[in-house]
């Protein structure tokens, strides 16, 4: 018999939320009060998220965010800034307990893990993806996916995002990546080291297409079966009270 | 302030800034894009490397010994790397 998992689909919501009901998962879970989860989501408005580490001044444009309605939050997890675009990307969230035995005690090894569901989800949508250490997706050489992991409440919350489309443009208006001005070549340069979905298959490919892959990809390689749930109570009033915290500039400029 | 990063090849950017006065670290902070768990000690490894004195013996120590006492896992980054970028940090002021 396989395991039963939650299934949390494809949501759209803003950053505040989006984070504390990640982090409201990781809680519950933790408590034993909940299943295993994945969950499928995108930002809406779209959002810049930095790493725990990161410091939001060094990494985010503020005026050029705030000009676009792009919002901007740190989140529990390390790793780089990401710019959320609503129309460019499906956002994944997976917690178990750390105690899992499907999920290796080791870090390194529970990210490959992991993204092996996303690799097979690439794989059916008719791609070959590729892992790449510490916390990437790759497809022909170029990123197609970053992860992130956590480990807190006594549970293991990974998000990552699958690129569907990429809009360099906006991304490097509102992320700080160098003190260049925003030139063609610095375009034409990411787009050499990053891919979406849409242009490896060279079609429009609809969100629906990219979830359902996610969604048998996860299934086939952590041998779960995947059953269409919602937050209980319980996650519920976490959210709340989560989201209070994620929208404070204490945290969003702890660093 | 004195101001230093490092790109970890094949892993990931650690900054940092210092400010040293009277030869001793008075103000640390360090960002980027790496993996340290659990995340909240870097408040501790910043807090044990306020007050000493701002030279290599001392910090690599330091970072070593934070390193040792916790259960702490860093991805993207060695200790060595922290120590490292922190001492650049000094020569940048």
């Amino acid at each position: 018999m396989k395991e039963n998992w939650r299934l949390m689909d494809l949501m759209t919501s803003d950053c505040y939320t989006q984070m504390a009901i990640d982090e409201a998962m990781a809680y519950a879970r933790g408590m034993g009060h909940s299943q295993n989860t994945i969950r499928l989501y995108r930002w809406k408005p779209s959002a810049v998220s930095v790493g725990y580490f990161q410091s939001v001044d060094d990494e985010v444009d503020l005026d050029a965010c705030k000009k676009l309605g792009v919002d901007v939050i740190r989140r529990i997890s390390g790793g780089g800034a990401v710019f959320h675009d609503y129309e460019g990307e499906i956002t994944y969230s997976l917690v178990t307990p750390e105690s899992d035995p499907k999920i290796p005690s080791d870090i390194s090894e529970s990210y490959e893990l992991i993204c092996r569901g996303i690799i097979e989800g690439m794989r059916l949508l008719g791609l070959k993806a590729e892992f790449k250490p510490i916390n990437d997706i790759l497809v022909g050489g170029r990123k197609i996916s970053g992860n992130a992991q956590t480990r807190r409440y006594g549970s293991v919350l990974q998000h990552g995002t699958i690129l569907v489309d990429f809009d360099a443009k906006t991304m490097f208006t509102v992320l700080r990546v160098s003190k260049e001005k925003i030139s063609d070549k610095m375009i034409k340069q990411a787009e050499e080291r990053v891919t979406t979905v849409r242009r490896e298959l060279e079609r429009k490919v609809d969100f629906k297409e990219v979830r359902d892959a996610l969604v048998s990809g996860f299934e086939t390689e952590l041998d779960i079966q995947l059953a269409p749930g919602t937050l209980s109570e319980e996650e519920n009033e976490l959210v709340q009270k989560f989201k209070k915290r994620y929208a404070s500039s204490e945290w969003v400029f702890k660093r | 302030m004195g101001r230093a990063e490092l790109k970890v090849p094949g892993g990931k950017l650690l900054r940092v800034s210092t400010t040293v006065r009277e030869g001793r670290i008075q103000d640390i902070k360090i960002t980027g894009d790496f993996f340290l768990h659990p995340e909240d000690s870097i408040d501790d490894l910043e807090s044990r490397l306020q007050g000493i004195r701002a030279e290599e013996d001392e910090v690599s120590s330091t970072v070593k010994r934070f390193f040792d006492s916790h259960q702490i896992t860093v991805l993207g980054a060695t200790p060595k790397d922290f120590a490292a970028v922190v001492l650049k940090s000094f020569s940048s002021a």
